[in-house]
């Protein structure tokens, strides 16, 4: 009787919280499901596809090869250039991205009227397709018959290449990127100014602190996990930029542009061979998380 | 009870009279759906399409993509269970890969069955886009042999005349070899306000198309007649010198990332003289409504060199899908192809893969370039055509890039571009 009541007791106690999880659970099952599907079932795919011997002449699974698609594309002569040129591409983007956004969401932040127009007008770039946007700049820029240089040319200066020569090509197509891009890190940035509290400069000024150094001391550390975020997420989205390559240069010229996602690409359906291209989305993803994990150490622990 | 009887009774005889509709000659109902480049020659037969429907009953739907877009999305319907496109349009680029996959129907059985002669298909474009070892996997759709379309006017201004006398004691006239050509080329871009070539370098097709053309008007081949690979000769090394002395010296600005679409402009604008392109471009670009500065100071010639590139799309008819619908699509490819239907094609700007259409007087005395363009198909030369060549006008394209943009140099170039047609080669054995 006894012991009875001493196993019954804590099974009473629990009851309630088992109860709690099980109603979790069952909530969080939809949601849970469609994830396991939408993304899930891809991704498990896509590491068979990875491990295997499917190319489109030859759809079947079996056999397995192990680690055979990947040693053969890292063999590959171009492709670690690839991997540089994403590395840099990305590094470029995000970096520029997020000084040009935190630039401008400052400014904004200190706007009174008009804000909500200010925002709509940014928010353009960010709402149309990236290959819109690589065909509106490859008009643009076109160098014999684009506005651009037209305009430099009436202005004295002499027009330039810019998708026809491997340096400018790669510059003019992160100008792009970052010209899309940069309204999403400035949504972002503006909403976390906007909800810093005000206490903080309020003490800061009674102190004497100057600008730049409420902006150093104070912004900056406020904004670091609202910054991050939009890093990270850039950062990811760089990574795997493959729309304005495929509409601006082709990974052109030379391989000036050649990112790993258009790599990838050509390698599935141009190679016919979608286990190695699975194998090169593999390689772009466990990048992906190395640079985010580092990323995120290098914030938490400054923080 | 009596209204459940009657609605099964109703039921049988609409359900009878479908099956009976079904089989009907005019195939009411039927829907063809093709995946289509889109470039005029698509909207010429689009604009045909209504005869095709009063005709059988049969809707045929276009759905209009670029060119480079449509390799991948017709490669993941092939490959499913069942194919969304009922007629495929193939490029010669993909007419060794689909038949390998084994995702095309052999269409000798249609052709038996309706009789549908072949003979009047000129013999290069059958090579080309219509049998793939001894099996008629295809119907030639239209060609798209490439050649020279150049500038009479300023071929035959006195002042630039004198100029070119001086400069190369030669008299100012369609170049007969490759280099001078180059030369011609860059004496317009020096002289005559002009950019000397309209180039498409862009990397991948573009520039692989392009270059083909210089390779085979300077004596260079991809294989030998054995089919062995033969692209490392001298020939090739000296085109792919004068592919990019006429980059950097003849050609317009931004050249290395000019697709077709950019060189139509600037020679529609009359900002060129000259661009190697395929030859249906000259009706496009002759015409005074689309390119007032340009038309009719325009002619159509072989590559210099005597050999250009040659290209063409056939018609394919997926093997996963029903028998129905196979039957349907070979309804409608003998339609489209047949003398009638190819006639009338060929009179709003058709490139034609029938003789007796290149021939026909009425198409003649409207067009009388044809004569020219029938020298140009006559005379092209294939790229090498294999379950790979797509990735191969990949690897190409990248080689020729660097060798434009100065980064590798030419023959370097070419030695890489032959070894990797002999690995792809080699693969697809």
């Amino acid at each position: 009787m006894t012991d009875a009541a001493v196993i019954d007791a804590p099974k009473k106690k629990r009851k309630p919280r088992d109860r709690w999880r099980a109603t979790g659970w069952k909530f969080a099952a939809p949601g849970l499901s469609m994830i396991a599907i939408v993304m899930g079932f891809p991704l498990v795919y896509a590491v068979l596809l990875s491990l295997s011997s499917f190319t489109l002449l030859k759809p079947k699974l079996a056999p397995f090869v192990g680690l055979e698609n990947f040693r053969t594309v890292m063999a590959g002569e171009y492709f670690w250039h690839s991997v540089w040129i994403t590395i840099k591409y990305s590094a470029v983007t995000v970096t520029g991205e997020f000084v040009l956004g935190l630039l401008i969401a400052l400014l904004l932040n200190r706007v009174v009227r008009l804000k909500a127009v200010y925002f709509a007008i940014l928010t353009i770039p960010m709402a149309m397709s990236p290959v819109s946007v690589g065909l509106i700049w490859h008009m643009l820029l076109q160098p014999n018959l684009g506005i651009v240089n037209r305009l430099l040319e009436l202005s004295g200066l002499g027009g330039v290449d810019w998708l026809g020569e491997p340096g400018p090509a790669f510059w003019t197509v992160v100008f792009v990127d970052i010209w899309q891009q940069v309204s999403f890190v400035i949504l972002i940035l503006a909403a976390g100014l906007a909800a810093l509290p005000s206490d903080p400069y309020e003490a800061a000024e009674v102190d004497g602190a100057g600008s730049l150094q409420q902006f150093w001391y104070l912004t900056l550390p406020m904004l670091r996990p609202v910054a991050a975020i939009a890093i990270v997420i850039q950062l990811i989205n760089e990574t795997r930029t493959y729309d304005l390559v495929y509409v601006l240069t082709r990974g052109g010229p030379g391989i000036a542009t050649d990112l790993m996602s258009y790599f990838a690409y050509r390698q599935a359906f141009l190679g016919l061979s979608i286990n190695e291209g699975a194998a090169v989305s593999f390689v772009l993803l466990l990048m992906v998380l190395l640079l985010t994990i580092v990323f995120f150490r290098l914030v938490t622990r400054r923080g | 009870m009596t209204k459940h009887m009657l609605s099964a009774l109703l039921s049988s005889a609409s359900l009878a009279a479908l099956l009976l509709a079904a089989p009907d000659a005019k195939a009411d109902g039927l829907k063809l759906t093709a995946l289509m480049e889109d470039v005029p020659e698509t909207h010429i037969i689009e604009a045909l399409l209504p005869e095709f429907t009063k005709e059988t009953g049969i809707t045929v739907e276009f759905q209009k993509l670029a060119y480079p877009d449509m390799h991948q999305k017709l490669v993941t319907q092939l490959i499913s269970n069942q194919s969304a496109y009922n007629v495929l349009e193939v490029d010669f680029l993909w007419a060794g890969e689909f038949p390998e996959a084994g995702w095309l129907a052999d269409l000798q059985p249609f052709v038996d069955k309706t009789n549908f002669d072949l003979k009047p298909f000129v013999p290069s474009m059958m090579d080309l886009v219509g049998k793939h070892k001894d099996t008629l996997y295809m119907i030639p759709m239209y060609n798209y042999s490439m050649g020279l379309i150049y500038r009479t006017d300023l071929l035959a201004d006195v002042k630039l005349k004198d100029a070119w006398k001086q400069e190369s004691g030669k008299d100012l006239a369609f170049p007969t070899t490759l280099a001078d050509y180059v030369a011609l080329s860059k004496f317009m871009k020096k002289n005559a306000g002009v950019e000397g070539a309209a180039m498409q370098s862009q990397r991948g097709d573009p520039n692989s198309m392009e270059f083909s053309n210089y390779l085979f008007a300077n004596g260079g081949r991809y294989l030998d007649d054995s089919g062995k690979v033969a692209l490392d000769s001298p020939e090739a090394v000296q085109a792919l010198e004068l592919y990019v002395d006429n980059l950097k010296n003849g050609a317009q600005k931004g050249a290395l990332s000019a697709t077709l679409d950019d060189t139509f402009r600037l020679m529609c604008d009359g900002k060129a003289f000259s661009m190697v392109t395929y030859w249906w471009m000259l009706p496009q670009i002759d015409n005074k409504d689309k390119c007032p500065n340009a038309a009719g100071k325009v002619a159509l010639g072989v590559m210099p060199g005597g050999h250009g590139e040659s290209g063409g799309w056939g018609w394919g008819i997926p093997k996963n899908q029903s028998a129905e619908l196979q039957d349907a699509a070979w309804k409608f490819i003998a339609w489209v192809q047949g003398k009638e239907i190819s006639i009338k094609r060929a009179m709003e700007g058709h490139a034609p893969t029938r003789s007796d259409v290149f021939e026909d007087p009425a198409v003649l005395a409207k067009y009388p370039y044809y004569k020219q363009a029938l020298d140009v198909v006559a005379s092209g030369m294939s790229f090498p055509i294999f379950t790979y060549s797509a990735q191969y006008e990949d690897v190409l394209g990248r080689q020729l890039s660097l060798a434009g943009s100065g980064e590798v140099k030419p023959d370097t170039a070419i030695k890489a571009s032959a070894s990797g047609l002999e690995e792809l080669m080699k693969k697809a054995q």
